[in-house]
Formats: C-alpha cells, structure tokens, sequence
C-alpha cells in the first residue's frame, strides 16, 4: 500500500513540474508588455522597465520561470500585476467560493444521480429505466449556460423564488448562502446528472451479472443484503472515479456557469487575469487548480484502492 | 430691455466683467443663443447667477429658478453594477476604463461637474474667471470642504492634484491636458484660490476640469499612490469603505460632505464581466442600477415595464481612423472619401441603436454641441460615387484590407456593417477582432513613428470606442491635429491645425461655428476618420430608483439618487 501510494505521489509532483511549465509558457503567449498595460501609454519606457523588473518580468524566460517557481516553493505567491494586491488575498476567496459552490453541488447532484442510475441498473430495460435514462442524457446534452439561464429566467426574474446572482451578501447566514448559490448548483447538478447516473446504471448492471451476485443469490442471502454488500459495493467504483474528475472541474473549471451568474470563483479569476495579462494572478492560478484535479484523482485513486484491493497489489507488483 | 436691466448689466460690465465675459453678454444682447445656450456659456466664463438671470429677462425668458426638488426617502442602500471591473488599481490619474472612472466616481468630486445639457456646475470650485484672451484661468476653492479622512482641502490639495494630473507620466489625462496645461502653469494664489497658466489659450478650459475629465478628483497633497482603496479620502457624498478587486466595493454616506446630506445610507457595487449576468439581476431584483447599458448586449431591458432607461444625449462615439500615412490605397483621400460613402448611417443607427444615436458626418462636431455647424452637406449613402471615386484614385478593382479592432459593445456589428459595406466597391474587408486588452496594449509614444506599436494608433483602418466630452477639444487636438497623441489616422493637415487651435481659443460662439464650419468641410474632404454616429449614453434601473440622471460620461452621481 505504501508503494502504491509513493508511487502515485511521485507521479502527482512530476505531473504538478510539468503543469507549472505549461502554465508559465501558456501565460508568454498572452500579447502586449506587463508594465505598459498597467502603466498605460504614456508612461515611459523607462517607467515600464523598472514595474517589470520590480515585478521579476525581465530577462530569459527560463530566468522568469526560475524566479516564479522559486518564489512558489517559498510560499510567495506574488503579487497581482493588475491589482497590486498579493495573489493570496484574491486566490483564497475565490477558491474558498468555488469549494462552496462545489460542494454544495456535490451533495445535491451525487444521491440523486447514485439512485437515479442504480434504480435503472436494477430495472433495466423497463419503463422508469427509460425514463432516468433518457431523462439524464437530455439534460448532459443541454450546455450549462443555457441551463443556467433558463433557471435564472424562471425562477429568478418569473417567480423570483431565488436569487440570480450567487454571491451572497457580505455577513449572510449560513442558510442565506445556501439559497444564492442554489441555482448554480443546479444548474451544475442537471449537468452531471446524466454522466454520474450512467456510470451508475452501468456499474449495477454489470454487478448484477457477476458470478458472486448469482453466487450470493444462490446461497439464499436476501435481495437487499445481496444489492447492498455485493452489487453497490462494485457497481460504484467506477462511479467514484467519476466523480473525481468532476471535483477538479467543479472547482477551477466553471467560468460559464461564474460568468452567468457572476460568481467570483476561481474560474472567472482566472479568465480575467489572462484577459488583463496578470501572469503571476493567471500562472498560479492555473497551478492551483491543477493541484485540485490532482488531489482529487489521489483521493480517488485511494478510494478506489481501498474498496477494491487488485488495484493496489497490482501497482505495487 | 427695460432701464433696471440695463442698468444692472452696465453696472456688471464696468465693475465685474472682464473682456470675455463682456463679448458674452454682446453675445447674448445681439441675439445669438437661446436660453440653454445662454446658461451653458455663462457657466463656463463663471458669470453669477444674478447676471444670468438678468440677461434671460432681457431674453424675454423667464429668470432662473430653483425647481421644487422631490421630497426623496431617506435610508436605504442601493445596489449598483458596473461592467467591467476596474481594470488596474484606482489612483484617479490612471483611470482609462469605464469600470474605473464609475468606481472612482461615486466617491470622488471635480472642480467642476458638467450636466446632461453640458452646462458646468460649481463643485469643488466655487467660481473660475479667464483673463482676456483664455489663457489664465483662476478658480476660487470651495471653502470648508473636508476630505473623507478629516483634512481640510486648500489649494494646495488642487494644485499638487493637477501636477500629478499632467505631469505624471502614467496619467491618462494628458490626453486632455498635454499641449495644454503643464505642471509649471499650476500655482496657488492663496489658500482658496488657484491659477491655471495655460500652454496655449483655451476657452472652455474650465470644461477639463469637470467630471468629463475623470481622472481629474480632487485628493490631498499628501495622497499616496495605491491608497484610494485602502483609505477614504475623496471629497463626494458617498466614501469609499471597502473594494476587493474584481468582485465589488462599498460605499457609506459621508457625513461631513459638504453638499449636505445625502438620502441614500449607501452604494453596494458588484462588478460584472457579462451583461447578460447584470440584466438578469436587474431583471431579478438583485441589484437596482446598472451604470451602463447598450441596446445590442442588452435588449432584455428595453421595452421592459419594470426597468426605467436613464438616457444621456451626448458625444460618445465609434472613430474609424484610416491611416493617411501608409503605401496603401487608404493613402488616397477619395479611398477613404469612397469608404465613408458606402455607409448607410440610418440604417446603422436604427440598428444598433434603435435611433437612439445621432448620425455622424465624419467630424468630430457631435449634433449635440452648440459651436456645430449644421449647415455642412451631410454624407450620404453613394455607391455610384463611391465607386467613381475609387476608379479615379486608379483602384476600380478594388483591393484587400484589414480593419483591426475591440471586442467593445457593438463595435463586432459595426466592424461588420463596414465589411459588408465595402463589398459593394470591390474591397475585401478582413476583420481583426482584438481584446480590449490588446487593441490597446503597447506603446503610445515615441519612435519610430510617434505613436509607438499600439494596434489601436498604428493599423492601417481600425475603429475605437471614444467616450463623451462636453466640448470637442480632445477630439480636435488629440485624434486629429498634427501629431496628436491620439491621432490613429496619423493626420497632419496645417490648416486644420491652424483651424483647430482658433476654435479652441475662440471666445464667443459665432467665431466658434466659422472655425468649426471650416474645420467640419476640412474633415469631411480629407476624411482621415470616419464618424458614423454619436449615440446617447443609457443605463438602466429598476422602478424604485428615483432621482438618478444619467451621464454622458458614464459617471454614476449618487448624492441626489434615493430609493422609492
């Protein structure tokens, strides 16, 4: 097991190196000088000069790199160029925000697509079976935007039972945040209904036409003790996998849904530091949510050797 | 007129009146203004109120009065949204984004503040006078007026504001002041008085002191750069008390404001990167104004019974520069004169703007100023012209070009319309859509060819959003004289210049409409920038918003705004 986890640890720091090149070389390419942007037009070549290098933007770019990662190992995050503010004060929040959003996402969107898909594996072929499955690949069909819109529409400006906007205001309740970032979640939740509960349906069925389910029946074991110790137990672990790589989208990959409803996530932080060429802003955000996805595929990866052992004896062999 | 008001003006003349206010009141007595052209003027030369009103009775008008203000309810905070965010820090001087200039605006105050009818009002200034050719003016310094963080502001304050505002090199008001004003010329004559000695004369430099020049808020001497978020320390009604990048800023009432007391207990921000996402919560009731809005990104709240349009008729504009200076066909004026001929502007402006746009007759003199000549041709539709002008420039064929811009408002479409437009003289029109970001990204001054590497002063057509102005000086000496800082077409024409300068040192507004007749026909035969329209500045609010006028500029002035 401890192998099986160095190994995968190992592979997660050369995975984060190589992201953090990327991401640096992805900012270069972004047009215009630092130092003019923010200094505007007028200022002189001199002025730009001195902003870029007070701001480690002068010299090779594998010198630039050099400074930012060193300056990362060491905790610093930089400082935004746009906004001459550390980049941990605008990260945190955003980040802090998205993992609201997400979860509460999460928490919506998993009972329901685990049931929903197992309720179809269990009555395949049959009408509700259909109905969840045709209901969940119409919805993953629909873009979030337009969902989300049609959200808004309806229950915001129509009925105005929810806000429209997901940020609640400074100070709000635990109860009050829960009701602005409702209809994002939603909107997240229709989205990944249809993906999760296949995985689902398909997990169930496949279980429930393996040797040790009919094996389980055969010993006389009750319908609910065999769908609870031998079908859920293998019909989710696929699943699991799944929704691990949602987590990483959940949280940094979200900007239509943050652009639609003005959410300030990291998503939409990002976006606008690429518009405005903030590259410690973009450069460090992109490796933040990197290291999300890369938690996330851990995590689940751990799970997923827990519950089911070949897994990890195969990896350690 | 009868003898007490000629007595009273003759009174004024001898004691009061220097040359320019005397020409003004010749002006006024030869009958060549009407009521709000009488008002507009005499705020700029500063001439009293009492004055004023005895020239309206000489008018025959009725005298001014002091309309009956609706009683407003007190309390409450309005919630505002803006698009964009700020796009830097919020040091005034640097201000160059909408975003910016309405955050910094709700807070700030100006020496001056231009209206809707593009009269001046008094704000930090109590009174401004000009010598007798323009080229010293002398503003007298509200007394008693307390900056945000206590301190009392006096000359000083003004004076160290204007040297950063025109000798700094990061500040984006040199695009008004350069040529101007320098910081040599900025002095203090005692604790309430300042005098500006102008680089050359200009009439209506009180106007470049006013809210349309948004950088220019008065802070205190000893303001350091990157503070106006963190400390408040404006002079306007409302304080700003919290801002965090990108998301949104609060604002509460400022109690030691001078102008009084204002209704509302304060101003919620929240920042949008999408229209879309701001009329939904207006729509939605989550927010109860938005400080800009367009009928092409924004249709949702037009003809909507729950959202009031606060509209602004002013200046703001698309120019579409064509260089003059390149080895292309656009080298030739009847190419350019062809282009501009292929434009159906009533239909663009009932388009894009649902005629809520003046038609453009490529100058700079908006329908809306005074001192425009509305006697020049207007350019119409042509294509048989058009394409008689490009056979004789020997480009009867056409030929390939590309039109570099901003994905700003509606400026897509009308790249489009343009596209579309040039077909029809063989021009094959290929479209550069740029960020904001990087149509302006890069230098702007010097070599190789004065106008740095920036997209938007060095494509060969390119179109850019300009914004209002109360006069049209900036447009004039920035984008069209020789070597303006902001001359994209890279004109040079001596006797425009030579025009433009009279028409800004021009004092009485006859002599302003013979240099602007001159300097329209001038622009309208060389064509160097095409102007399709002037269109009205919107916003939008919910019902409840009383008492909320919209700005040409675009700031958002909140002191007489309540909540219903």
């Amino acid at each position: 097991m401890s192998r099986f986890l160095l190994k995968r640890f190992g592979l997660a720091i050369v995975t984060l190196l190589l992201l953090s090149i990327v991401a640096f070389a992805v900012a270069q390419l972004l047009p215009g000088n630092v130092g003019r942007n923010v200094l505007g037009g007028f200022a002189t070549q001199q002025s730009v000069d001195i902003f870029n290098h007070q701001h480690g933007v002068y010299g090779p770019i594998y010198s630039q790199y050099g400074r930012w990662i060193g300056h990362l190992l060491h905790g610093n995050l930089g400082t935004s160029l746009e906004y001459n503010v550390s980049v941990s004060s605008l990260i945190g929040p955003a980040l802090r925000n998205s993992f609201k959003l997400a979860l509460l996402a999460f928490i919506l969107c998993i009972p329901v697509s685990i049931v929903g898909g197992v309720v179809a594996g269990l009555r395949q072929g049959r009408a509700t079976d259909r109905a969840i499955t045709i209901t969940g690949l119409s919805l993953t069909s629909v873009p979030e935007f337009v969902s989300g819109i049609v959200l808004i529409v309806v229950f915001g400006v129509a009925l105005r039972w929810l806000p429209v906007t997901a940020q609640a205001p400074s100070g709000a309740s635990f109860f009050l945040q829960v009701k602005y970032l409702l209809l994002p979640a939603l909107a997240l939740t229709l989205v990944l209904f249809g993906y999760i509960a296949r995985m689902a349906r398909a997990g169930t069925i496949e279980a429930l036409d393996a040797d040790y389910t009919r094996t389980a029946f055969l010993k006389g074991l009750s319908r609910a003790t065999v769908l609870r110790k031998h079908v859920l137990r293998n019909a989710l672990l696929p699943t699991i996998a799944v929704i691990a790589t949602q987590v990483g989208y959940l949280i940094g990959g979200l900007l239509i849904i943050e652009k639609v409803f003005n959410y300030p996530g990291i998503g939409l932080r990002i976006y606008t530091a690429a518009q405005n060429k903030d590259f410690t802003m973009l450069e460090t955000g992109v490796l933040v949510v990197g290291i999300v996805y890369l938690v996330a595929t851990l995590i689940a990866d751990l799970l997923y050797s827990v519950l089911n052992p070949r897994i990890r004896y195969g990896a350690a062999e | 007129m009868d003898r007490e008001t000629r007595r009273r003006l003759e009174d004024y003349r001898r004691n009061e009146a220097g040359p320019i206010e005397n020409t003004f009141i010749d002006e006024v007595i030869a009958g060549e203004m009407d009521r709000r052209e009488l008002i507009r003027r005499a705020g700029i030369f500063g001439v009293s109120a009492s004055i004023v009103g005895t020239l309206l009775g000489a008018l025959g008008e009725a005298p001014l009065a002091f309309a009956g203000t609706q009683a407003a309810k007190v309390g409450g905070r309005i919630r505002v949204g803006i698009i964009p965010p700020p796009a830097h820090g919020l040091d005034p001087h640097t201000y160059m984004d909408q975003g910016s200039l309405e955050t910094g605006g709700i807070a700030g105050e100006f020496l001056t503040r231009a209206t809707q009818s593009l009269t001046l009002l008094p704000e930090l200034a109590t009174s401004w006078t000009p010598n007798a050719n323009a080229t010293t003016w002398t503003f007298k310094l509200r007394p008693g007026v307390k900056f945000q963080n206590g301190q009392t502001m006096s000359a000083d304050d003004v004076v160290t504001t204007f040297k950063r505002l025109v000798g700094d090199p990061t500040s984006q008001a040199l695009s008004a002041f350069k040529g101007v004003l320098s910081p040599a010329g900025v002095r203090k004559v005692d604790d309430l008085t300042v005098e500006f000695a102008l680089d050359s004369a200009t009439a209506s430099f009180p106007y470049l002191t006013s809210s349309t020049t948004y950088q220019a808020i008065i802070l205190p001497a000893n303001y350091q750069l990157g503070t106006f978020e963190k400390t408040p320390q404006a002079t306007g009604a409302f304080k700003l008390t919290s801002y965090t990048p990108g998301n949104g800023a609060k604002y509460d009432r400022n109690t030691t404001w001078w102008g009084g007391h204002a209704a509302l207990d304060g101003v919620d921000v929240t920042y949008y990167t999408d229209a879309a996402a701001a009329d939904a919560a207006l729509l939605g009731g989550s927010i109860d104004l938005i400080g800009q809005i367009q009928l092409t990104t924004d249709r949702p709240l037009f003809n909507n019974s729950n959202v009031q349009i606060f509209s602004a008729h002013g200046a703001t504009h698309r120019e579409v520069p064509m260089r003059v200076d390149l080895h292309n066909p656009l080298a030739d004026y009847r190419v350019r004169q062809a282009i501009a001929l292929t434009l159906d502007r009533p239909a663009i402006v009932k388009t894009l703007f649902s005629g809520l746009a003046d038609i453009g007759n490529d100058s700079p003199f908006a329908p809306v100023y005074p001192s425009t000549d509305k006697s020049v041709p207007q350019r119409h539709k042509d294509i048989r012209k058009a394409k008689q002008l490009m056979a004789a420039a020997g480009h009867s064929k056409g030929f390939s070009i590309t039109l570099t811009t901003e994905q700003t408002g509606e400026i897509p479409q009308l790249a489009q319309i343009i596209q579309r437009s040039v077909k029809a003289i063989g021009i094959n029109m290929n479209l550069q859509i740029l960020t904001a970001t990087a149509y302006f990204a890069g230098t702007q001054t010097g070599p190789p060819s004065g106008w740095g590497n920036t997209p938007w002063l060095n494509a060969p057509i390119n179109i850019t959003d300009w914004g209002h102005r109360a006069v049209p000086n900036v447009y004039l000496v920035s984008a069209m004289e020789t070597g303006g800082v902001w001359n994209a077409a890279h004109y040079h024409n001596k006797k425009f210049d030579r025009l433009a300068k009279s028409y800004v040192a021009a004092i009485a507004l006859k002599d302003q409409r013979k240099y602007a007749k001159q300097l329209e026909t001038i622009a309208l035969h060389d064509t160097p920038v095409i102007f399709p329209y002037f269109y009205n500045y919107l916003a939008a609010g919910s019902k409840k918003v009383t008492g909320y006028k919209a700005d040409a500029l675009g700031e958002i002035y909140l002191s007489k705004t309540s909540l219903a």
